[in-house]
C-alpha cells in the first residue's frame, strides 16, 4: 500500500499539472488575501479585511473554484490506469483491491492536500506582506494563524475529503471523466440550489445541510453576527456547520466503502467486456465486377454551401448526444424550475405572479450553465477531429479552410439555438403550471433569441478564437476563465466603460409598463460593436487554425499569410469598419453627446466640490415660500421643461447680502435664473453648478425676491452605463430635489462612506446632525430650502398619457397633441413634489370619515392596464388606514389621495401631499394568498401613515429623525395590519423583520445606533422600528401609544421650525408608560438591547381531562450592545411573557397561556395549570422581542415520565 | 502526372532531423517507400499529402506546387494515414458519405452510388451499418483506403496500411491497392519488404531522412546478386560474427540464428550462397547508414 502511496505521490509530482494547479491556488489565495479584486460578504467598513469570518468566507468560496483541480486530481487514479491500458499489468501484480484503492486514494488525497495547503499560503502572503498598493494597513488586525487554521480544518478540509472521495469513486467506477465532472455539476447544483433557500427564512436549515461546499451553513450560523464578532469569532464547529460536515463527511465514507465493494480488481477495461456482434448472416460475396460511378467534384460555392451545410448538422447532432451536454442542460433546466417554483419568494416571503418577463428572468439562471456548455464544448468542437485522432484525414480533404470553424461555430449556433427553444418551452409550462397563461411571445423572442443568444454567440466566437489561437484545449479553458478574472481586475483599476467589456450589452430591466424602454437602442448598437470585435477575431483564429500537424507558431504564421486572400480582406476589413463605426458611434454618443464619468472622477469631483464650497454650508439664506411651475414632459424624446418661479423670504433676522444657487448637477439638465431684483452674477463655481448672485439691494428680514427658473432636461443618443430611469417613454416619476435649483450648499453630495473618504483624503464625517443642533432643529427633514410652501403647477404631456402632481386639479385641457393639467394645493405643504406621466388606466373610489364634519376624501389609483391584480387591496389599504388614523392621530388634512404606479426600475413607495408614487415591483405585481403578508395593503397603509408622520408632523433634520416618520408610518401600518389581519400573519410579518434587522446589523458599515439616534440606517428605523413598537403597545397598551401619539399630533402638526426630534416624542412615551414599565423606553428605543431567551426544559402532567401542569425551565440573557456589537450583560428586572399552545381542532398552535412574569435571574422555573393538552410552550413565545436565537424561545413539551419508585 | 521532390528538409523542434535533402522523382503508378520505424516516412508523407511544412525544398505535382496550391493539390489527393481513429458510433456509410461530401461530392445521387461502390469493392457493403470505431483492423484499413479512394485521386498516398494485419488481411489490401489505375502515383510506404516486393515497380529505401537507393526493384536485387550468404550459428557466437562479418541480417529459424553476410565474396565455406532477394538490398542499405552514423 506505501508503495501505491508513493507511487501515486512521485507521479503526481512530476506532472507540471500539480505544480500548475499549486501556483493557481497560491495565486488565488493571494489575490483574495492581497488585493481588492475578490471581496467576501462582511468585508468594508468596519470589518476587518483579516477577521476570520472574511478568511472563511474567502477560502470556502475559493473552494467551490479548487473543486476543479480535486476533481482533475481524484477522478483520474483509476481511471489512468484504465486509459492507458495498464489496468491488466497492475491487477495482475500481486496486490489486492485495498491496498490498491486506499494507496491510490491516499496518494491523490495528500496531493490535493499540498495544493490546497497553496490557498492558505496565499492568502497570509496576500495579508500579511507590506504591499503599498493596498493602502489597508488600518483594515487589517495583528496576523493570527487561527484565523486561517480554523476555516481549513473546519470547511477546507472536510469538504476535500468529501469531494476526494466522490470524485474518486466516480473515476474508478464510471472509468469516464465525464462521470466526474458530472458529480462536480451536482454539487455545485446543490450549492446553488441552497443559496436560492437560504433567502427563505423557513428552509435555512434546509439550505444549511443541502449545501455540500458547507457554505449555507456558515451564512446560516454567522448571519446575525455583529461586526465585533465577525472581527473576533472563530468558525464554531457545532450546530449547523457540525451537522453539515457530518453529513457530508459521511456521505464521503460512503462513497469510499461503496467503492470498495464495487470496484472489480478482476476485470479489467469495457473493451473485453463487449460483446463482439457476429454478423447476423454473412452475405453472399459480390462476385460480379463493381463499376465505379461517375462523379463530379464540385468546389464552387453551392458545394461549399453544402458542405457547410452538412458539416454543422453534424457538429449540432454531435454536441446534442453528449452526454455531458445532456447532463449540463437538463442540469440547468431544472434549476431554472427549482428557481421557479422553490425560490421565487420574494420579500416576506410572497410569491410574484409567473408573467413572462418574470419567468424569463428565471430563465436567466441558466446563463451559467450556457456559459459552461460554451466554454466546454468550443474546446471540444474545435479539438474533434483530432481527439478522435481522424484530423490527418479530415484536414487533407479539399474543403476550404474557412469551412471546418465555420461549421462548427454554425454547429454550435444550432445547439444554443436549440437551447433557446427548449427554454422558452419550459418558461411556457413553468407559466402554465403556475395557472399564468398569458404568454408574452416578443418578450421571450427578445430576452431568449436576441438577448441571451446574441451574448451566447459572442462568447462562441470567443472561445472558438481562444482555442483555435493558443492551440491546446485546457489552457484555452484557462484562459477563459482568465479572461473572466480580467474583466473584474479592470473594473479595479477604474477601467468602467461598456466599451471595454467583451459582450456586455446591457438590455436592461424589462419593465410591463416601459417594457425594455430606452435600453433597446445602446444595447443594439453595443451588439453590433462587439460583432464587429468577434467577427475580427474569428476570422483571426480561421488564419491561424491548425490543418494539418504543425503547431508551432512561426508555420503557423506562415500558413496564416498563405491561406490570406481577398475574400477573408473583404471580411476583416467589413468588420473593422463595423467595429470601429458602431463604436465610434456609441463613443459619441456616451462621451460626446453626453458626460461620461467614472466612478473615481465622480468621488474626486464630490470631494473638491466639498472642499470649495463647504464654506458656505451654515450662510444664512432666504427660503422658498412659493412654487408656481410649468412643467411640459415630453415622453417620446425623454425631455421635460420647467419654467416658473420659487418665490423666497428672508425667514431670518439676518440680513442677507448674495443668495446661493446649487443648480442640477446633472449633465442633462440646464438651468437659466433670473430674479425680479438687481443681481450680480458669481461663476467662478460654475464647475459646480453654484452660482452665487449678490443682490444690488440685500435682503432685509421679512424681504421677499422672486426667482425665475427656466430648467430644461433634454436627452440625446444614449448614456454610458444607468441611463436615466425617471424620464421614461411610459412611466417618468421626477421630483423637484432632483432636477431644481436648491438654495445653498448642498451636503447630500459630500462623499459619505469613510473609505470613499479616505480615499480622496477628507476625515471622516458624522452621517447626520447631532438630535440637539440648532441648525438641524430648525430645518425639516426635507431640507433647509423651506418650511412649507405655497404650490401651483400646469404640468402636460403627450395626450396618450396622464400628468400627475400634487394638488387638486383645478382645469383639464388639450392644445394640439398635448394634454395640460393644473393642480394648485390649497394649503401650505411641504418642498417636495412628484411629476408623474404616463399611459394609465384610473380606478376611483370615495371615503366617507368616520366623523360626519370631515369632508368626503376622493380615492384613485393610475396603473398600468393588466395590473389589476392588488388594486382593490390597496384601495382597502387607503380606507382602513384613513380610518384607522383619523380615529386615533388626527383628520386627514386633503380631501383626495392617489396611487399611481412607476416602472420597477425603481423599488418603492413614496408619499408627496395626497400623491403616492408607487412601484411596479412592489405591490402591483405580488400574488397575494390568504396566508400571506399583505404586502400592497400594508406599504398602502405605511405610505398613508406618512400623510401624517411627514406631511402633518415635519420632523427636524437630525439623527434619530426617522424615529418620527418611518417607524411611526411602520407602527401604524402594523396597528391598520393587526385590525385586519389574523394574528399569524403579524407574526410572520414581524418574523421578517427580526431577520432584516439582525442581518443588517451584519452588514453595517460604520456603526449601529440606538433607534432614537438612528442615522439614515433602514433596518433601524423601518425593521426594528416595527419590533420595538409592536412590542411597546403590547407591554403599555394600544391605547396608551396612540394616545401619546396623538397628543404629540396635536402639539407638533403643521408647524414650522423649530420641528420635533425623537427625544420630544420620548417624552410623550413614557408619559403613558408606567413607572414599572419605563425601563422599556431606554432599552427599546435609547439602547441596543437583545434578549437571549430559551426554554431548556418543558414537561407536563395530566391531572384531569381540563387540567394540565407545565413545568417550564427557561433561561434570560439580557444584553445590551455597543455600536459595533460588542455586548455586555445587563442585569435583569424585566417583564417577559410565559407561553403555553395547544393544537387546536384545525392542527394550529393556539395560545392558552400568555402572561408576563417578572424576570430576575437567568434561571427560572414555572409550574403552570393550563385548561388544554400542552404542546408547545416557553418563554417569549411569540417574539416580542429582539432575540438572535428565536426559534429556541419555545419547546415542545413532553409528558413527565412517571418516577418509579425503587423496589 | 508525377511527383517531383526536390531537396526536402525538416528538422523538428527537438532537434531530430527527419528528412535530410531529399530527392525523389516519383512517376505514375505503384512506388514503395521502403524504411524502418523512425526513418522519416511518415513525414514525407505528410509533407507530400500538404499537411505538414518542409523547412527547405520543393514538392511538384504536375504543375502544381504542392507547397503553396495546398487546396488544388487536396482535390485530386487521397491520403490513408498511417494511424487513425473515427467518431465512436457512426457508422461507415454515413462516414464515408460525409467525407465525400467534403470532398466535393455534392449531388447527393452521384454520392450515394459512389459510397455504395466503394464500400462493395472494399468488401465493406455487408458492414456498411456498423461502426466503424468496432470495425476489426482489416476492415478499418480497408474502410481508410475506401475513402481515399473517393473521386479518382491523382494522388494516392497510404501510410505503413499494412502494418498489423494478418496475412489474409493484407493480402486483401494489396489487392485492393493493385486495382488502383494506372495513371495515378501511388505511394506505398511500409516496413515491410513484401508488400513493395509484390506490388511495386519503384521503389525507394529511406533511412534515418536520407534516401539510400532508389529504382526497380528487381535491378535492385540484381546488383546484390552473389553477393549474400546465409549460415545458422549458435546464439552465444552471434556478436563475434557481428564483429568480423558484414552482418546485414539476423533471424531465428527453429530457434538458432541464421545470419546473412554482404560480402563480394565467399567468407568461408561454412557460409553458403543465398539468392539474393529484396530484404538482402534492404537491410544492407539500412546496415551502411547505420554504420556511418555509428562512425560519425
Amino acid at each position: 500500500m506505501l508503495e501505491f502511496i508513493r507511487f501515486e505521490l512521485s507521479y503526481r509530482l512530476n506532472r507540471p499539472a500539480t505544480y500548475i494547479y499549486l501556483i493557481l491556488m497560491i495565486l488565488m489565495g493571494f489575490l483574495a488575501g492581497g488585493t481588492d479584486i475578490v471581496r467576501a460578504g462582511g468585508s468594508g467598513g468596519k470589518v476587518m479585511e483579516n477577521a476570520p469570518i472574511v478568511i472563511t468566507q474567502l477560502m470556502v468560496a475559493m473552494m467551490i473554484f479548487g473543486t476543479f483541480i480535486t476533481s482533475a486530481v481524484m477522478g483520474v487514479p483509476v481511471l489512468r490506469d484504465f486509459e492507458h491500458k495498464t489496468d491488466s499489468m497492475i491487477f495482475t501484480t500481486p496486490t489486492n483491491k485495498f491496498q490498491y484503492l486506499t494507496g491510490k486514494f491516499i496518494g491523490s488525497f495528500i496531493t490535493t492536500l499540498i495544493i490546497t495547503a497553496g490557498l492558505v499560503i496565499g492568502m497570509i502572503v496576500g495579508q500579511t506582506g507590506d504591499w503599498s498598493w493596498m493602502d489597508n494597513a488600518d483594515r487589517l488586525m495583528p496576523f493570527d494563524i487561527m484565523a486561517y487554521i480554523n476555516p481549513y480544518l473546519v470547511f477546507v478540509l472536510p469538504n476535500l475529503f468529501f469531494f476526494s472521495a466522490i470524485f474518486f469513486l466516480g473515476g474508478a467506477l464510471g472509468k469516464r471523466m465525464v462521470v466526474v465532472y458530472a458529480q462536480g455539476i451536482i454539487l455545485f447544483m446543490g450549492y446553488l440550489v441552497a443559496q436560492t433557500f437560504i433567502a427563505q427564512l423557513d428552509n435555512q436549515g434546509t439550505a444549511a445541510i443541502l449545501d455540500p461546499f458547507g457554505f449555507g451553513a456558515l451564512q446560516v450560523t454567522t448571519q446575525y453576527w455583529t461586526v465585533a464578532e465577525q472581527n473576533t469569532l472563530y468558525m464554531p464547529f457545532s450546530g449547523y456547520i457540525l451537522s453539515n460536515r457530518l453529513i457530508w463527511l459521511a456521505i464521503g465514507v460512503a462513497c469510499l466503502i461503496f467503492l470498495y465493494i464495487r470496484f472489480d480488481f478482476n476485470l479489467t477495461g469495457n473493451a473485453s467486456s463487449k460483446t463482439k456482434k457476429k454478423a447476423k448472416k454473412m452475405a453472399r460475396e459480390d462476385k460480379e465486377e463493381i463499376l465505379s460511378p461517375v462523379v463530379n467534384q464540385l468546389f464552387g460555392l453551392s458545394a461549399q454551401i453544402t458542405q457547410l451545410k452538412s458539416l454543422s448538422i453534424f457538429y449540432f447532432k454531435w454536441i446534442i448526444k453528449q452526454l455531458p451536454f445532456i447532463f449540463i442542460a437538463l442540469a440547468g433546466v431544472a434549476f431554472v424550475f427549482i428557481i421557479a417554483f422553490v425560490g421565487a419568494e420574494g420579500s416576506y416571503g410572497i410569491e410574484l405572479y409567473m408573467t413572462s418577463s418574470r419567468v424569463t428572468q428565471f430563465i436567466g439562471i441558466f446563463n451559467l450553465f450556457f456559459i459552461i456548455i460554451i466554454v466546454f464544448y468550443t474546446g471540444e468542437v474545435v479539438w474533434k477531429e483530432r481527439d478522435v485522432k481522424m484530423n490527418l484525414i479530415y484536414d487533407a480533404l479539399p474543403y476550404p479552410n474557412y469551412i471546418s470553424m465555420a461549421s462548427k461555430f454554425l454547429g454550435m449556433v444550432l445547439m444554443s439555438i436549440s437551447l433557446m427553444l427548449l427554454l422558452m418551452f419550459c418558461g411556457i409550462i413553468i407559466q402554465l403550471i403556475s395557472g399564468y397563461p398569458e404568454i408574452d411571445w416578443s418578450l421571450y423572442f427578445t430576452e431568449l433569441f436576441i438577448d441571451t443568444l446574441g451574448t451566447m454567440i459572442l462568447y462562441l466566437m470567443l472561445g472558438l478564437f481562444i482555442q483555435a489561437v493558443v492551440n491546446h484545449k485546457f489552457i484555452g479553458f484557462g484562459l477563459m476563465f482568465i479572461f473572466y478574472i480580467s474583466m473584474i481586475v479592470m473594473s479595479e483599476l477604474g477601467i468602467e466603460h461598456t466599451m471595454f467589456y467583451f459582450g456586455r450589452t446591457g438590455l436592461g430591466g424589462y419593465s410591463e409598463m416601459n417594457n425594455f424602454g430606452h435600453y433597446f437602442q445602446p444595447f443594439s448598437w453595443l451588439n453590433v460593436y462587439w460583432f464587429g470585435f468577434a467577427v475580427i477575431l474569428y476570422s483571426v483564429a480561421i488564419l491561424f487554425t491548425v490543418r494539418g500537424i504543425d503547431s508551432n507558431f512561426f508555420i503557423r504564421l506562415k500558413l496564416g499569410k498563405q491561406r490570406v486572400n481577398g475574400q477573408v480582406i473583404m471580411v476583416i476589413v467589413f468588420a473593422l469598419i463595423v467595429f470601429a463605426g458602431s463604436g465610434g458611434y456609441i463613443y459619441y454618443n456616451t462621451n460626446v453627446l453626453n458626460e461620461y464619468q467614472n466612478s473615481d472622477d465622480g468621488k474626486a469631483e464630490r470631494a473638491k466640490y466639498e472642499r470649495t464650497l463647504k464654506q458656505y454650508e451654515t450662510l444664512v439664506q432666504p427660503k422658498i415660500i412659493g412654487t408656481k411651475l410649468d412643467v411640459d414632459i415630453f415622453p417620446k424624446n425623454r425631455d421635460f421643461k420647467a419654467s416658473g418661479y420659487f418665490l423666497l423670504k428672508n425667514k431670518s433676522n439676518d440680513t442677507i447680502p448674495a443668495i446661493h444657487i446649487q443648480n442640477a448637477a446633472d449633465d442633462q439638465v440646464s438651468t437659466v435664473l433670473s430674479f425680479d431684483k438687481g443681481v450680480t452674477e458669481d461663476t467662478t463655481n460654475n464647475e459646480f453648478g453654484y452660482v452665487i448672485y449678490t443682490l444690488d439691494q440685500p435682503m432685509y428680514p421679512g424681504d421677499t425676491i422672486k426667482m425665475n427658473i427656466d430648467v430644461s432636461f433634454t436627452t440625446v443618443g444614449f448614456k454610458e452605463g444607468g441611463s436615466n430611469t425617471d424620464i421614461v417613454y411610459n412611466g417618468t416619476f421626477f421630483n423637484n430635489t432632483q432636477y431644481f435649483p436648491s438654495i445653498g450648499y448642498n451636503d447630500a453630495a459630500e462623499l459619505s462612506s469613510d473609505d470613499d473618504r479616505k480615499e480622496q483624503k477628507l476625515e471622516p464625517k458624522e452621517r447626520m446632525m447631532e438630535t440637539d443642533d440648532p441648525r438641524g432643529i430648525a430645518q425639516s427633514l426635507f431640507g433647509d430650502d423651506a418650511d412649507k410652501i405655497t404650490f401651483e403647477i400646469v404640468v402636460s404631456t403627450d395626450s396618450s398619457q396622464i400628468a400627475i402632481a400634487p394638488g387638486y386639479l383645478q382645469k383639464k385641457w388639450n392644445e394640439g397633441d398635448r394634454v395640460y393639467y393644473h393642480y394648485k394645493m390649497d394649503t401650505p405643504m411641504v418642498n417636495f413634489y412628484s411629476m408623474i406621466s404616463a399611459d394609465y388606466t384610473v380606478i376611483k373610489d370615495t371615503w366617507q370619515p368616520p366623523v360626519d364634519s370631515l369632508p368626503e376624501v376622493a380615492l384613485e389609483i393610475y396603473y398600468n392596464k393588466g395590473h389589476e391584480y392588488n388594486t382593490d387591496k390597496m384601495m382597502r389599504g387607503m380606507k382602513e388606514a384613513l380610518t384607522y388614523y383619523t380615529n386615533n392621530f388626527s383628520p386627514y388634512q386633503f380631501r383626495q389621495l392617489r396611487i399611481m404606479e412607476f416602472p420597477k426600475y425603481r423599488s418603492f413607495a413614496q408619499s408627496f401631499a395626497n400623491t403616492v408614487p408607487f412601484s411596479e415591483g412592489i405591490g402591483f405585481i405580488q400574488n397575494i394568498k390568504t396566508d400571506d403578508v399583505d404586502l400592497p395593503f400594508y406599504v398602502t397603509a405605511h405610505e398613508v401613515a406618512h400623510q401624517w408622520w411627514g406631511h402633518q408632523v415635519t420632523e427636524a433634520g437630525v439623527k434619530g429623525n426617522a424615529m418620527l416618520s418611518e417607524t411611526l408610518s411602520q407602527y401604524s401600518a402594523l396597528m391598520v395590519m393587526k385590525h385586519n389581519f389574523p394574528q399569524e400573519i403579524i407574526k410572520e410579518f414581524l418574523k421578517y423583520e427580526l431577520n432584516s434587522y439582525l442581518m443588517g446589523r451584519t452588514f453595517e458599515q460604520k456603526k449601529e445606533m440606538p433607534l432614537y439616534q438612528v442615522e439614515g440606517q433602514g433596518y433601524i428605523h423601518y425593521r426594528k422600528g416595527s419590533l420595538v413598537m409592536y412590542a411597546l403597545q403590547d407591554y403599555i397598551g394600544e391605547d396608551s401609544v396612540n394616545a401619546a401619539l396623538k397628543r404629540f399630533n396635536q402639539d407638533w402638526a403643521f408647524k414650522d421650525a423649530p420641528y420635533p426630534t425623537s427625544k420630544d416624542l420620548l417624552k410623550y412615551y413614557r408619559a403613558v408608560t408606567p413607572d414599572s414599565l419605563q425601563y422599556i423606553i431606554k432599552d427599546m428605543f435609547e439602547t441596543i438591547t437583545l434578549f437571549e431567551n430559551k426554554t431548556t426544559e418543558a414537561e407536563y402532567e395530566e391531572i384531569s381531562d381540563s387540567e394540565y401542569v407545565v413545568d417550564l425551565t427557561v433561561s434570560t440573557i439580557k444584553y445590551q450592545a455597543d455600536s459595533l456589537g460588542n455586548e455586555e450583560e445587563q442585569v435583569l428586572k424585566d417583564w417577559i411573557d410565559i407561553g403555553v399552545f395547544t393544537e387546536d381542532s384545525k392542527g394550529k398552535d393556539s395560545l392558552i397561556y400568555l402572561q408576563k412574569h417578572k424576570i430576575t435571574q437567568e434561571e427560572n422555573k414555572f409550574a403552570l395549570t393550563v385548561g388544554a393538552k400542552p404542546t408547545k410552550a416557553g418563554i417569549d413565545p411569540i417574539n416580542k422581542l429582539i432575540d438572535r436565537n428565536p426559534q429556541d424561545n419555545t419547546k415542545t413539551v413532553d409528558e413527565k415520565e412517571e418516577e418509579k419508585p425503587e423496589s | 502526372m508525377n511527383l517531383s521532390i526536390q531537396n526536402l528538409s525538416k528538422t523538428y523542434p527537438n532537434g531530430v532531423q527527419a528528412l535530410k535533402n531529399v530527392t525523389l522523382d516519383i512517376p505514375v503508378g505503384m512506388f514503395g517507400l521502403l524504411g524502418p520505424n523512425g526513418a522519416g516516412k511518415s513525414s514525407l508523407m505528410r509533407t507530400i499529402a500538404t499537411l505538414q511544412e518542409p523547412d527547405s525544398g520543393s514538392i511538384q505535382l504536375g504543375d502544381l506546387n504542392v507547397l503553396t496550391q495546398k487546396t488544388e493539390v487536396r482535390k485530386v489527393l487521397g491520403y490513408l494515414p498511417q494511424e487513425f481513429g473515427v467518431y465512436p458510433k457512426v457508422s461507415a456509410l454515413d462516414l464515408l458519405d460525409h467525407i465525400a461530401v467534403l470532398k466535393g461530392i455534392t449531388n447527393g445521387k452521384e454520392r450515394k452510388a459512389l459510397v455504395k461502390s466503394l464500400l462493395q469493392k472494399t468488401n465493406l457493403w455487408q458492414h456498411r451499418k456498423n461502426s466503424v470505431g468496432g470495425y476489426s483492423g482489416g476492415m478499418k484499413q480497408r474502410f481508410g483506403i475506401a475513402q481515399a479512394l473517393i473521386s479518382d485521386p491523382k494522388l494516392i498516398i497510404v501510410d505503413e496500411p499494412t502494418a498489423g494485419l494478418d496475412p489474409a488481411e493484407r493480402n486483401r489490401f494489396l489487392n485492393l491497392l493493385s486495382e488502383i489505375g494506372e495513371n495515378t502515383v501511388v505511394i506505398l510506404s511500409t516496413h515491410i519488404v513484401d508488400d513493395v516486393k509484390e506490388l511495386c515497380t519503384k521503389m525507394a529505401i529511406i533511412n534515418q531522412g536520407e534516401v539510400l537507393l532508389t529504382g526497380n526493384p528487381i535491378e535492385s536485387i540484381n546488383s546484390i546478386e552473389g553477393k549474400i550468404w546465409s549460415k545458422t550459428i549458435d546464439k552465444e557466437e552471434l556478436i563475434a560474427y557481428q564483429d568480423k562479418y558484414n552482418v546485414i541480417s539476423e533471424r531465428l529459424i527453429a530457434g538458432k540464428p541464421e545470419i546473412h553476410v554482404y560480402s563480394d565474396s565467399r567468407p568461408d565455406d561454412s557460409f553458403a550462397p543465398k539468392p539474393a532477394d529484396l530484404e538482402d538490398v534492404y537491410f544492407s542499405k539500412i546496415k551502411e547508414t547505420t554504420q556511418t552514423a555509428e562512425a560519425v
